[in-house]
């Protein structure tokens, strides 16, 4: 394949972009607040300025005028017509989120959704994340949306006395909006914390007052929905969640100014890395451990494990072991050859917890003279052994051990938005470090690696997800042993993070290609070895360059989840492409479910890439 | 491998660089082949379990089903089967590049119109078709065709007879290749070099002499004369036929093993031809350049690659007998589109027409149809990639430096003139590169069509897969024919790119 294809040509874009959203044309810059001090526009001078400069502009402005009226009298007549049943949307947002999952077990559900906003409000607390909202544009947006929404109510179906009372609530918000923005000055702020708690408050007042209906199943049929507001079960929860996550923002402003963020940060991000595996695999699974197992076999081996390890690690970590630690290191990676041969060749069975711990040791002892150092240098190396150990058995044995929710009809605990978060947050993680090896294969001056790295790269690349989505589905059972019987998400986890590696190498390598020249040879100047500038010098910054790219990665995947519907998996979209207008209630309803989805994700998907611009400007990534 | 200077002395292997790497090295691809040979065994023993075979003889045999459209609905075989499938992409694939080219750049040139209301639709438009999944949208196509149109019956319309948008597709009257085509194609061809010759008198005129000679309206102009002579003269053309013919009974008395010989000769005369220009390239004034072991890999590599394809080559005489067939059927074919009989007009059309051959009514095989399998892919693809193309475009175009903007404004230059020959071209090198991207997701997108039935290859393939259980088999040409086709996007956007490249002194 061809050098072009790289994303290095990606970042001539994205810097491109970058360069002008930062430099020129104001209009082009979406969404974005003029500039503080700039004078004040009479609306009739903004009119003929901006829509009606000369003769084609004003035919322009007509027509693409015209074109959003139709478009939105067909929207909301579509939203509002008599034939759309919204309730089907309504009725099945539980089973659109979770699929299977028992309603008895439902509060380890909203566990797991409490975890995330705590670290959620952990996180912005902390990162101070935010800028303060200038209160003009605070005015101005609720003005704006006052007005959209009103033209909107114009051009829907209603009855003439239900679009009075709109319009002139409408016409109040947008007046109040408006006095809010003649009141402030142009330096006038609010922190962010503000706007945030005031978007909570909506949430949890919109729960509780607002009269949508109570829509819900009773033994699977479907209830007629009852006046009022939503069920208490799905307020009450909610509100709980969200003031959690206010709780946990506050505590969060405490403790940053009393901790060091050195410390606060690893700490919080390490929580982000869990969260995924710990409310799926812990939380919504809910293992039945066998403690005795767990105690006569689980910890003694974690616990040989780590101090052995531990102190072999703290041999080879040291500056001075020299040939006596290569040759430690490589009798490590012997052994846990060895230990997968003989189970592998010779069907000796051996516990798969044992073999893999000998693997990551053996990683761990090779990698040791680029973290080579003093005392202090070696204690942090020992800490993450011990630490990534424990990990790593906590899940060994989480994932053989039998579930209590299991429901033994079906192939997997949940479903819906549920599985489609787990395989794309599985994935994502999974396919980072898969990714960076790769990137670093390709970038690589050792023809085997590089040779190697491009093949994978190219040829994943070159095919469509949903092929290699069906290779996994159909043959993954084929490729392996007989008695290994993987779960399809198991398999289809696998194959998207294989897929997301190739483009997730790709970003990578052009944050590699972006690291400048002299950094090398500085990295050389002071005697580091190709491990230390790869790990030091030039990882820390290649990723950095590259976070946009990243979470545009993320979002591509986010969305190819979708395709998971295609091999059958009960994901969010096929739960309303297929299982909704197969109830007889809602018999071929589709338009509503789909419309549902594509909210969904949008809502996902655009806040992702708001705050990735965010980031990418507070970064000043890509203006060099 | 170990090329160290002999300065000093060499370090023992465990500490010499060189030498680690290679070990390195070797053991992962021993590691890699290792596994892959696991996988592969334990494959091989689940098939024989399974009773599976790994055969293609599938592609031979008649596939036990039809396919909603294309070339063949009713394929005799199954390689005729999944060809069909491959075409109703390439249907799909290349109407959508076209089509989400010109809406990705209007977008894109809209969202950086000085209109405020024009910037703004466009930047909803791209927001919200690019942050939405796009099978969701297929999806959601689909039931707006066959949920939202007008049923099919003679009188639908808006234009009926002419154009037709109904649950059943659209249709618009086709206009195709007739009788004398091929013939006519050929005064085509000499008007073209006519006028590309006369095009350039004229410009050299232009360039020397002075004055405007007209050299677009008069080459043009002789191909027009030429397109309106061949539509009636066309016939004098026919004895290329008999060419043709003699060059397929020529081609048809090659034996295969000659075929072989020259694919193999090639072979190895281009690799050759690498190699020595690659060690001719270490030659400097100042004598012979040190090789690296990773520079000697490639040369050994290069060597490698071109003994497997002659080796391909000679053990696969299937290959080379399918090329030789290819090359007889295709001028077998030019002959009989040149056969003397052909003498009617080049070009004709057909209006769409509604035929009811049982209870429902269809669209009749006269118009140009896309069915309602083929709209929602169709419109899906387009809108969706017009999203990211109108994303590449503005940025593009706002990456040409300001400083020429000005330039050619301080020069007069009108907005349109200075958008069509200063910004354009210029943006035009920086859109190429990501733009190629886009059309390999496109392409890689239509895959998505089994969403909604369209009879695409991978729909194809999966009906052929559930009748004859051959998995792995239609795996491996899905795979092969998408990496084909990224393969032909990715060198031809690469051309391109080279050409348009600057030329640095």
């Amino acid at each position: 394949m061809t050098e072009y294809m790289g994303s290095d040509d990606m970042l001539t874009i994205q810097t491109a972009v970058d360069a002008a959203t930062g430099s020129t044309a104001p209009q082009a810059r979406e969404g974005d607040e003029p500039p503080p001090r700039s004078p004040e526009h009479n609306p009739i001078d903004w009119l003929r300025e901006n829509l009606f400069p000369n003769w084609g502009n004003t035919v322009l402005t007509i027509v693409f005028g015209g074109v959003i009226l139709v478009t939105v009298r067909a929207l909301m007549r579509f939203a509002f017509s008599e034939e759309r049943v919204w309730g089907a949307v309504w009725t099945n947002v539980r089973l659109s989120m979770t699929y299977v999952y028992p309603e008895a077990q439902y509060h380890r559900v909203w566990i797991s959704v409490g975890l995330a906003t705590l670290l959620t409000g952990l996180t912005l607390a902390v990162w101070r994340a935010g800028d303060p909202v200038a209160r003009r544009n605070i005015g101005r947006v609720i003005t704006s949306f006052a007005a959209m929404a009103a033209l909107a109510v114009v051009l829907a179906p209603f009855t003439a006395s239900t679009k009075i009372l709109w319009l002139v609530g409408l016409a109040i918000l947008g007046g109040a909006g408006w006095a809010f923005r003649r009141a402030s000055t142009h330096d006038q702020a609010v922190p962010p914390s503000y706007v945030w708690g005031a978007v909570v408050a909506l949430i949890i007042a919109f729960l509780w007052l607002y009269p949508l209906g109570h829509y819900s199943f009773v033994d699977g049929a479907v209830q007629d929905p009852q006046p009022g507001t939503v069920a208490f079960s799905t307020k009450f929860p909610w509100t709980v969640v969200l003031l959690v996550g206010v709780a946990a923002y506050l505590i969060g402003t405490v403790i940053r100014d009393r901790l060091p963020s050195a410390r606060l940060r690893p700490v919080l991000l390490l929580g982000w890395l869990l969260l995924v595996p710990v409310a799926f695999m812990v939380v919504l699974r809910d293992p039945s451990f066998d403690y005795g197992y767990v105690l006569g076999v689980d910890i003694p081996l974690y616990l040989a494990f780590a101090l052995g390890g531990g102190a072999l690690l703290w041999f080879v970590a040291a500056p001075n072991a020299g040939t006596l630690g290569r040759a430690v290191a490589a009798i490590t990676l012997l052994v846990a050859a060895g230990s997968w041969g003989i189970s592998l060749w010779f069907g000796v069975g051996m516990l798969q917890k044992v073999r893999i711990s000998f693997l990551v040791l053996a990683f761990f002892a090779i990698a040791a003279p680029t973290f080579a150092g003093n005392e202090k240098g070696r204690r942090t190396y020992v800490i993450a052994w011990l630490t990534f150990l424990a990990v790593l058995h906590y899940f060994i044995t989480i994932t053989n051990t039998p579930s209590t929710v299991q429901d033994l009809n079906t192939p997997f605990f949940t479903g819906g938005f549920a599985i489609t978060f787990l395989v794309s947050a599985a994935s994502l993680l999974i396919s980072f470090p898969i990714g960076v090896m790769m990137a670093l294969g390709r970038t690589s001056k050792m023809p085997i690696f590089r040779v190697l790295s491009t093949l994978y790269i190219e040829i994943i690349r070159g095919v469509p997800l949903i092929t290699v989505l069906f290779a996994f589905d159909v043959l993954l059972p084929l490729f392996l042993p007989a008695n290994m019987d993987p779960s399809r998400v198991a398999g289809i986890i696998l194959a998207m993070t294989l897929f997301g590696a190739a483009y997730m190498a790709e970003n990578i390598r052009g944050g590699l290609q972006s690291v400048r020249k002299g950094q090398y040879e500085a990295a050389e100047a002071l005697g580091m070895t190709t491990a230390q500038t790869t790990t030091f010098i030039v990882l820390p910054q290649a990723l950095r360059n590259i976070i946009p790219a990243m979470v545009g990665g993320i979002i591509a995947t986010f969305k190819e989840t979708s395709l998971l519907a295609i091999v059958g998996i009960f994901d969010f979209l096929l739960i309303y492409k297929s299982i909704v207008p197969n109830q007889t209630a809602f018999r071929s309803v589709r338009w509503e479910g789909l419309l549902f989805v594509a909210a969904v994700y949008w809502v996902c998907t655009y806040s992702m890439s708001r705050a990735s611009r965010r980031l990418e400007r507070k970064l000043g990534v890509g203006t060099h | 491998m170990a090329t160290t200077t002999t300065t000093h002395t060499r370090p023992p292997f465990w500490r010499d660089a060189v030498v680690m790497k290679w070990l390195a090295q070797v053991a992962v691809l021993a590691l890699v082949l290792a596994t892959l040979f696991f996988f592969a065994n334990q494959a091989g023993d689940n098939l024989a379990l399974r009773d599976i075979d790994t055969s293609f003889d599938f592609i031979d045999i008649s596939p036990g089903f039809d396919i909603s459209e294309g070339i063949d609905t009713k394929p005799d075989t199954g390689g005729r089967a999944l060809w069909v499938g491959m075409v109703n992409t390439f249907r799909v694939a290349g109407a959508g590049l076209v089509m989400a080219t010109l809406l990705g750049v209007l977008v894109g040139v809209a969202r950086l119109s000085h209109n405020w209301l024009v910037q703004k639709v466009a930047s909803v438009y791209v927001e919200t078709f690019r942050n939405i999944p796009l099978l969701v949208q297929i999806l959601f196509w689909f039931a707006v065709v066959t949920g939202g149109l007008s049923p099919l019956t003679e009188e639908t319309g808006p234009i009926p007879g002419w154009l037709i948008i109904s649950q059943k597709g659209a249709s618009i009257p086709r206009v195709f290749a007739a009788d004398g085509f091929y013939q006519w194609l050929v005064f085509l061809v000499i008007g073209a070099a006519v006028g590309r010759y006369v095009h350039y008198r004229l410009a050299t005129k232009r360039d020397t002499e002075g004055g405007d000679t007209r050299p677009n309206l008069m080459a043009f102009g002789v191909l027009l004369a030429f397109a309106v002579v061949g539509w009636f003269a066309h016939p004098v053309f026919s004895w290329l036929g008999s060419v043709f013919n003699g060059i397929a009974s020529g081609i048809d008395s090659i034996p295969v093993p000659l075929i072989q010989a020259l694919l193999a000769a090639f072979i190895i005369t281009a690799t050759v031809l690498w190699i020595r220009r690659f060690l001719a390239s270490f030659v400097t004034p100042a004598g012979r350049a040190k090789m690296t072991d990773d520079d000697i890999f490639r040369v050994v590599f290069a060597g490698v690659i071109g003994l497997i394809g002659t080796l391909v080559i000679v053990r696969w005489t299937g290959l080379s007998s399918w090329i030789h067939n290819s090359g007889r059927d295709f001028f077998e074919f030019l002959a009989a589109k040149f056969s003397s009989d052909r003498t009617g007009q080049p070009i004709d059309a057909m209006k769409p027409q509604v035929v009811v051959p049982g209870r429902f009514p269809q669209l009749g095989p006269s118009g140009l149809t896309a069915t309602q399998w083929f709209l929602p892919v169709f419109i899906g693809v387009v809108i969706y990639t017009a999203a990211f193309i109108a994303e590449i475009v503005r940025g593009g175009i706002l990456a040409v430096a300001k400083g020429q903007t000005e330039a050619a404004s301080a020069l007069g230059l009108k907005r349109s003139q200075l958008l069509r020959l200063v910004v354009l071209p210029q943006a035009f090198r920086i859109i190429l590169p990501p733009l190629g991207n886009q059309y390999l997701n496109l392409v890689k997108n239509t895959s998505l069509a089994i969403a909604v039935g369209y009879a695409d290859l991978v729909n194809v393939g999966t009906t052929l897969q559930n009748q004859s259980g051959k998995a792995i088999q239609v795996i491996a040409i899905w795979m092969l024919f998408y990496l084909a086709c990224s393969l032909t996007i990715s060198v031809i956007v690469n051309y391109f790119n080279n050409r348009m490249r600057i030329v640095e002194r």
